[in-house]
């Protein structure tokens, strides 16, 4: 339609104009909710401050502003551990990241207690579904507060060489044989399993996988609901602890190694070749990869096996402890853009360039075919076939009993808490929480 | 020079001798402590100098070849020069701030007589027993409340508000020493107090005020909790935070990480070797005053 | 002795003369009035930022230390005293508390003859003197993160100190600097040492410069030995010096932070912990404000009666112990 403002026209310009600021009123009013026209800005929280995680996601942030110029992506990368002290603290000001490393969990459900998450179900729900089931890690009371873009097991990666230097033919496949291999390691001068007890939370996958094997799947289930710690099962996990700490299977001077930082870290350890195993995410060949030299880490060397499985206990046969990352949109930001920069990190295409990266398994269903290792193609089939796969428990509890039972089984490890010692003391954190 | 009375009268040269063995043994002590006190920092500097790979093969020994890529890296690199520029800022401001309203508080306290003078002087001096720690949970809140989380402001406030404290007692006795006579002469002349505080305690404290500038320049310079907490954004981030960060972010590459750290250390050496005549006469004004 | 400035010295050197002394009754209340106008706005600059930045969280953390509050969401939950309670339930705060207080003493019984020893050689006339000091003091100003990252580098297994000690034939001290909970603090204290020897030194050798030269011939002429002439008359005339020294290295002690929670994040198992990483630890990494706030007034008031105590047993022939005129 063409219009003509001709002299005799003047006022149905001034009608028009008006008309304009109007809606540009009314549009600049409504906090980005009309998205697509005016300029807004996401700033992106996010944990791989190191390569090859960090310079994919900025490419990721730049490709999505050149499908969508008005929105500008600013990345912010920060190191895992200090992320957990920086969320929480963004979450309390008035300007959060809008978007933010998110695992969701009973994490999420004090975020979202506090209202410090947008509630976006509605807005995913054209597309959620090619994500499957993994998405309900990051739903609260059903709604929907994240998108996950990796879900993954935890289990033990080991170096072929060195289990074939002390005639170990095949992994461990039951507790007492992995017990025996630790034996078999140590006689042959390897340290048998590296282990980054500094930072707590690799300590909590060996007593959360017991607990996976002893407990059963309600008891379990039940513990993130009432938070009751009565089942013997618990304090069973950390007699099992015991057995293998007894057994003075980790590194020197595990207490003060980190995960994943440096090459003295227990990542580093594994990837140069100086431990055997180390009961680790899926993200760890990537990390390992980084902390050597060629960045290659050890190639076909590098292998994986499952948490062996413990007699007498009432766990689902087969079951995985594992979790994801994902991404979730503050209670500031704006809604619109933000879940369609979820929409785009979790787009197929994206998801496969990210699993070819190798630190990760992908959700997305059609994203499988990216991830290019064979270690982590075996894991996707593992967590397609899991019978039943269990949230770390540091996350799936409220964060405060989380932090608790970090430290209480850190304590364990550190040789200065009983079994029973643990339970209480995440049962008082329960009560306190 | 009268004999000695009553006390030994040893031979001279032995008792000579035994002392300056005494005082070799002491000197090779302190020579001792010094190097334990050095051996770190040059460990850093001359690290920088190296590369992680020499760093690997060899934990103790000097750069061969000497590699100036770590520090030319860093020092071209902008991200550090803003690092400096956010630390120089805040710090600037919190000092200026500190002295200024210290110096002008301080004045009626040293030498005015009114009731409530030393329930006000106690209540500075209470400042001095809680780090910033204890009040950082509150503050944080206030600061968010007053929309000053992550801005350089919302650091130097507080810094500068908890630096009164030690300011407040170092300046209340220099100012207290200037002699009544010249206050006389200036009320004969008809001055103001406030012109007596400008134009004549002031320029008479300059060394006092000298010294609780630099405490506070450190001071702020060398803070982390409070910048932690309140600065989200890197480009906001001052030098601390910026090391902090360097070492958990590149640790792989342990060259780089001493040479960002030595780098670091230049501007607090720097400044403390030119004013360390200043640090050491303020703090020895305030121990004898 | 009156002080400069009080109200009635001014008039009277302001000339005001007998005949105007009657009618300078009201002039005088005027004058009165604005003498406290005046100071008050001396003072209001500095009043107003240390109370609002100061003084107000310490009433907030006081209020929050109240509840059952995570931080994020509505004040409500009032629990009175029950965070208090629970603080000194805690073995991990009776822990951190008990590893302020280690440091503490050991700041006294080891920096102090440290730091003296030094400053005592310091304070001759030897070569490098001056640049010994240099070397001394220069830890003070680099920042505790600096120092942090530092030692963490120098500490790690085969790092540079277990390296020297190989190399001078005392391979069997090597042990796990930071991951053995038994030794862990102690290093820590090193550490601690290592940045704040160098402003004992300087704070003794300041002390040390204002024992006039005279008294120590006096005492050399009277036949003393070295030794005893420090024990005897260095020693006590460096009391006031010492005293504030001990003052300040305890309240440092108790608000030990940035060095450990870098070095050692308060691990490992609790052994470094501090009163004031605990506080932080609880109050923002698990979102724990209300709670985190009663440890801050708890060590708030450890701060309190010790400097208030201090003051009255220890300072009070030194000072003008303001406090003790409020308080005694």
């Amino acid at each position: 339609m063409r219009l003509r403002f001709g002299r005799s026209q003047g006022a149905g310009r001034a009608l028009l104009v008006g008309l304009m600021a109007l809606l540009a009123a009314v549009a600049a009013c409504g906090n980005g909710s009309s998205g697509q026209s005016q300029n807004v800005k996401l700033v992106w929280w996010h944990n791989a401050s190191e390569d090859p995680g960090k310079t994919f996601w900025a490419q990721v942030a730049k490709d999505f502003h050149t499908a969508h110029p008005n929105i500008t992506v600013e990345v912010v990368p920060i190191q895992n551990e200090q992320f957990t002290t920086k969320i929480p603290v963004a979450l309390q000001s008035s300007s959060p990241p809008d978007v933010f490393q998110q695992w969701g969990g009973g994490q999420l459900g004090d975020q979202v207690q506090a209202g410090r998450v947008e509630d976006i179900t509605s807005d995913v729900k054209p597309w959620i579904g090619q994500i499957g089931s993994a998405a309900s890690n990051w739903q609260v009371n059903g709604k929907q507060y994240g998108v996950p873009y990796s879900l993954g097991l935890v289990g033990f990666w080991y170096n072929k060489d060195l289990f074939a230097k002390a005639s170990i033919s095949t992994p461990p496949a039951t507790w007492d044989e992995l017990l025996a291999d630790v034996g078999k390691l140590k006689a042959a001068g390897i340290a048998p399993i590296a282990l980054g007890g500094k930072d707590r939370w690799p300590d909590a996958f060996y007593w959360d996988y017991l607990a996976v094997r002893l407990c059963s799947k309600q008891t379990l289930q039940q513990a993130a609901v009432d938070y009751k710690f009565t089942d013997s099962c618990w304090t069973q996990a950390g007699v099992k602890v015991k057995q293998l700490l007894d057994a003075s299977p980790f590194q020197n001077g595990f207490l003060a190694t980190p995960a994943q930082q440096g090459a003295g870290s227990s990542a580093g350890l594994m990837g140069n070749g100086k431990a055997a195993m180390e009961l680790q995410g899926h993200w760890n060949p990537g990390v390992m990869n980084g902390l050597t030299p060629d960045q290659k880490g050890l190639g076909d060397k590098l292998g994986w096996f499952p948490f062996p499985s413990v007699s007498g206990g009432s766990g689902v046969d087969g079951a995985m402890l594992g979790g994801g990352d994902g991404y979730s949109c503050s209670y500031k930001a704006p809604k619109a853009a933000c879940v369609e920069f979820l929409k785009y990190i979790t787009s197929v295409d994206v998801q496969k360039k990210w699993a070819a990266l190798n630190v990760g398994l992908p959700v997305t269903k059609g994203a499988e075919g990216g991830v290019a290792d064979p270690n982590l193609r075996n894991l996707i089939d593992i967590r397609g076939k899991a019978s039943f796969v269990q949230l770390y428990l540091d996350i799936a509890f409220s964060t405060s009993v989380g932090q608790a039972l970090d430290d209480a089984i850190a304590n364990q490890f550190a040789g200065s808490a009983t079994p029973d010692q643990v339970v209480k003391t995440i049962a008082d954190a329960a009560k306190n929480r | 020079m009268s004999q000695a009375i009553g006390y030994g009268t040893a031979p001279q040269a032995s008792s000579a001798a035994r002392r300056a063995l005494g005082r070799a043994l002491i000197y090779a002590v302190a020579l001792i402590l010094a190097a334990i006190v050095i051996v770190p920092l040059l460990y850093v500097i001359l690290g920088g100098f190296r590369t992680t790979g020499q760093i690997a093969a060899q934990p103790v020994g000097l750069p061969n070849p000497w590699n100036l890529g770590n520090y030319t890296e860093i020092a071209g690199s902008g991200s550090f020069w803003l690092l400096v520029a956010n630390s120089m800022v805040i710090a600037l401001v919190a000092t200026a701030l500190v002295v200024a309203t210290g110096a002008l508080a301080a004045f009626p306290l040293a030498r005015f007589e009114f009731r409530g003078r030393e329930a006000l002087y106690t209540l500075f001096t209470l400042g001095l027993l809680f780090p910033v720690g204890v009040a950082v949970l509150p503050l944080y809140l206030l600061l968010r409340n007053l929309n000053l989380l992550d801005n350089a402001v919302g650091v130097a406030l507080p810094e500068a508000a908890f630096g009164l404290p030690v300011t407040v007692v170092i300046l209340r006795p220099f100012m207290r020493a200037i002699p009544a006579e010249l206050e006389d002469a200036a009320v004969i002349d008809g001055c103001s107090r406030l012109a007596f505080f400008l134009r004549i305690l002031v320029p008479l404290s300059l060394p006092a005020l000298t010294t609780v500038a630099i405490l506070a320049f450190v001071g702020s310079w060398n803070a982390f909790l409070l910048p932690l907490l309140v600065l989200d954004s890197p480009d906001h981030w001052t030098l601390p935070l910026g090391v902090s960060n360097y070492s958990s972010q590149y640790t792989q590459d342990t060259a780089r990480i001493l040479a960002f750290t030595a780098l670091s250390m230049v501007p607090a050496l720097a400044f403390f070797v030119l004013a360390e005549r200043r640090i050491v006469g303020g703090l020895s004004g305030g121990v004898k005053g | 002795m009156r002080l400069v400035g009080s109200p009635d010295r001014r008039q009277a050197l302001a000339g005001a003369g007998s005949a105007s002394d009657r009618a300078a009754g009201s002039t005088a209340a005027r004058r009165r009035l604005r003498g406290r106008v005046e100071i008050g706005l001396f003072v209001a600059p500095a009043l107003l930022l240390y109370l609002l930045f100061v003084i107000l969280p310490i009433f907030m953390a006081g209020y929050y230390s109240l509840y059952h509050w995570s931080g994020l969401g509505d004040v409500t939950d009032f629990i009175g005293l029950g965070n208090y309670v629970r603080a000194f339930q805690d073995d991990v705060f009776q822990g951190a508390v008990m590893h302020n207080f280690t440091i503490a003493a050991l700041s006294l019984l080891i920096q102090l003859p440290l730091g003296l020893g030094v400053a005592l050689l310091l304070n001759r006339r030897l070569p490098g003197r001056a640049g010994l000091r240099l070397v001394f003091f220069a830890p003070y100003v680099l920042s505790e993160v600096i120092t942090a990252v530092v030692w963490q580098l120098l500490l790690q297994p085969d790092g540079l100190v277990d390296a020297t000690l190989r190399a001078a034939h005392l391979g069997g001290l090597v042990h796990l600097w930071l991951a053995d909970l038994k030794l862990v603090l102690y290093t820590l204290f090193v550490v601690i040492t290592w940045k704040y020897l160098g402003f004992g030194i300087i704070l003794f050798l300041a002390g040390l410069q204002g024992i006039p030269r005279e008294l120590m011939e006096a005492a050399s002429i009277d036949g003393a030995t070295e030794l005893r002439a420090i024990r005897h008359v260095t020693l006590p005339l460096l009391g006031p010096t010492i005293r504030i020294w001990a003052f300040l290295s305890i309240i440092g002690s108790l608000q030990l932070f940035d060095i450990v929670w870098i070095m050692t994040l308060g691990g490992p198992a609790g052994a470094s912990t501090t009163m004031v990483t605990y506080l932080i630890d609880r109050g923002f990494r698990r979102y724990a404000f209300g709670y985190g706030s009663a440890v801050a007034v708890i060590l708030f008031a450890i701060s309190l009666v010790f400097a208030i105590a201090y003051q009255r047993y220890v300072l009070r022939r030194d000072t003008e112990g303001a406090l003790t005129r409020m308080v005694g």
